[in-house]
């Protein structure tokens, strides 16, 4: 019985892994595949004989130079600026007292449940009557506070006992000292996994960028993808070993810090 | 530095946690606050610490008023039940810092010498460079000690400090802990839910239940003159005896089931009142009998327990023994009394055994007698 049991076990974890792991491992097959095989039908698995080359020439179809600094500027900013607002708000939330707090804290939850494609239309108009359409700020302006980190924090905050506050307010801490000395040194590893998750998820941001960028010089490198749609069609095998290059930074981020990722994902979810 | 507290209330909406509370603390004194959980000594103390805002009275250290001043600036030190260490700074970080925070900032050179005397002074020069986490309970309350006298503080205040640690431990401790505190001469308040621990590190105890002080005295006046029946049952161990007795005014008898106590019996100069007076209450509501466990003598049993003299003692009784519980030097004897579970201590080699028929004889004249809301008669 156990057996059985282990081997649906295993039977789900390799199904669910391939079907995560499968448009990975394409997306570095097709980057060396002609056209043809590219888009043939039936679709090929392997190319016939890899072509290195299709990397030299997605390269040159935009100036993703460029493209990589605009979004570790974009990215890098607003990671930090997530982490400042949220360690303001979180320590707000957890350790001072004020009126209508619950009531703040709840309506935040709400603000949760709703979609980010909603959010976009009311951020564009914002920015566009801010006339900051096209520039850095546009990139960084939304993204610099995050409800969901606000209250992943707070959890992780709550966890941590009052009296190292009372303890630091009676040795004559202020708040930001106490904040800054205390409770973000307690906090690493929370901290740490939020800027991670942060910055790979500024990295990947596609849509906002495009809708808030025209000129070339301010898109971020997953804006670069799009350099490969013509009319007469899309390069699939460039674009692939675009996106290949894309993503290997997040790939080398992750493999560097998987464990500390885990870790936080982990802590969070089995929080009493 | 005194501390002074007046009229001190704290109300939480509708649940009050102190009720005009008033305390004097002299300089230099060891006070504990004492009571069961939810009496409000934490509470109190974290009022006192500025941690808490009190919703009426009036805090004075040195005479001044302190209700108005944030906590960083009253001059207090502060030992919490947990510690709270910092985990992410060694000993001597934790030691230094809050002379490396606030206004009163002092330079690191500075900071360090005025560590290391502290440090010194609790016994924890050994263990600068480690981290809180690698430290034994005991080892972690030194630094937590040395941590809050770094400053010099005009008060010290101690929540439960030693609640965390193992009972042999919390002996040495507490011995080193007033030996500290009376070496640097500042003024503490202890916050403890330990009679024992009290007892033995107090100068002075304040009694607390309900968010009301009982009693404020001396160590040995709680026991041997307590206020009132919650202070007699909250100290001792074993505890008070308890008998609620009618009063038979035309014998002039206190009258339960098993035994009764003659008013004549009982030392006319140790009622609080005017005996005419206590009789009144006595005759209008019955009464509260507290005897102390060691204030029951075992005078005869059917064993062939010595005849020890049964006639010293006005009021004598027969019971049978139920269980006996020992605990080292003397035994606790369990018997039933007028409904009542009872303990009486005895020697250990006068003890009996479970099932023996007994004469227990009562020293009338150190018992005490309650009126029917508690308050102590004689």
């Amino acid at each position: 019985m156990k057996r059985i049991g282990r081997l649906f076990a295993y039977g789900f974890v390799l199904l669910t892994t391939g079907v995560t792991v499968f448009p990975f491992l394409y997306m570095v097959s097709a980057s060396l595949m002609s056209f043809q095989e590219a888009t043939g039908v039936p679709p090929a698995l392997l190319p016939a004989h890899a072509r290195w080359s299709n990397f030299g020439e997605a390269l040159r179809a935009a100036p993703f130079a460029r493209y990589a600094v605009n979004t570790l500027i974009v990215s890098g900013l607003s990671t930090l600026g997530t982490l400042a607002t949220t360690v303001l708000a979180a320590f707000a939330l957890v350790r001072l007292r004020f009126r209508f707090k619950r009531l703040l804290m709840g309506v935040m939850v709400a603000l949760l449940m709703v979609p980010y494609e909603i959010l976009v239309f009311t951020n564009y108009r914002t920015i566009a009557q801010l006339g900051l359409l096209d520039t850095y700020a546009a990139l960084i302006l939304p993204s610099l506070a995050s409800v969901f980190y606000i209250l992943y924090l707070c959890q992780y905050l709550t966890a941590i006992p009052d009296t190292y506050y009372k303890a630091a307010i009676v040795n004559g801490c202020g708040d930001l000292e106490y904040m800054w000395r205390i409770m973000i040194p307690m906090s690493r590893s929370a901290l740490f996994t939020m800027a991670l998750l942060l910055f790979i998820s500024g990295w990947n941001s596609f849509l906002w960028p495009i809708l808030v960028t025209n000129t070339t010089d301010m898109r971020l490198v997953g804006n670069g993808l799009s350099a490969f749609v013509t009319e007469s069609g899309t390069a699939v095998q460039l674009q692939m070993a675009a996106s290949t290059i894309i993503v290997l930074p997040i790939l080398i981020l992750y493999a560097v810090f998987h464990r500390r990722i885990i870790e936080g994902v982990h802590v969070n979810g089995i929080k009493r | 530095m005194s501390i002074t507290i007046r009229h001190l209330g704290k109300r939480y909406g509708e649940r009050v946690a102190l009720r005009d509370v008033n305390l004097e603390v002299c300089d230099g004194e060891l006070v504990c606050l004492l009571g069961p959980s939810g009496c409000g000594k934490s509470t109190l103390l974290n009022i006192v610490a500025g941690l808490l805002d009190p919703s009426g009275g009036d805090v004075l250290i040195d005479g001044e008023s302190v209700v108005r001043t944030h906590p960083k600036y009253r001059g207090i030190g502060m030992v919490f039940q947990d510690y709270a260490l910092y985990p992410h700074m060694s000993v001597e970080e934790n030691v230094m810092f809050p002379l490396r925070v606030g206004e009163h900032r002092v330079a690191r050179r500075e900071a360090l010498v005025r560590a290391r005397r502290f440090m010194r002074l609790t016994g924890i020069e050994d263990l600068a460079r480690l981290r809180p986490g690698s430290l034994s309970g005991g080892q972690q309350q030194r630094v937590a000690v040395a941590r809050a006298l770094v400053q010099e503080p005009r008060v010290l205040l101690l929540d439960e400090p030693l609640s965390n640690l193992d009972a042999r431990l919390r002996l040495s401790i507490r011995e080193e802990i007033r030996r500290i505190v009376k070496a640097t001469r500042v003024t503490t308040v202890f916050v403890t839910h330990d009679q024992e621990e009290a007892l033995s590190i107090g100068d002075r105890i304040a009694v607390m239940d309900r968010g009301v002080i009982q009693q404020f005295a001396a160590p040995q006046d709680l026991y041997l003159d307590p206020a009132n029946l919650f202070v007699a049952r909250f100290m001792g161990s074993p505890v008070l005896n308890t008998f609620c007795l009618s009063y038979d005014g035309g014998r002039r008898v206190l009258a339960g089931d098993d035994f009764s106590v003659p008013l004549g019996v009982l030392d006319v100069s140790r009622f609080r009142r005017p005996v005419g007076e206590a009789e009144s209450v006595l005759a209008a509501g019955g009464c509260v009998l507290g005897v102390r466990p060691e204030h029951f003598h075992l005078v005869g049993g059917s064993d062939g327990l010595a005849d020890a003299g049964a006639d010293r003692f006005p009021v004598v009784f027969g019971t049978l023994v139920e269980s006996v519980e020992m605990i080292g030097r003397y035994a606790v004897v369990h018997f039933t009394a007028d409904d009542e579970r009872c303990r009486c201590v005895v020697d250990v080699r006068r003890a009996p055994r479970a099932g023996d028929r007994v004469l227990v004889g009562l020293d009338c004249v150190s018992v005490h007698v309650f009126d029917a809301d508690g308050g102590r008669l004689y």
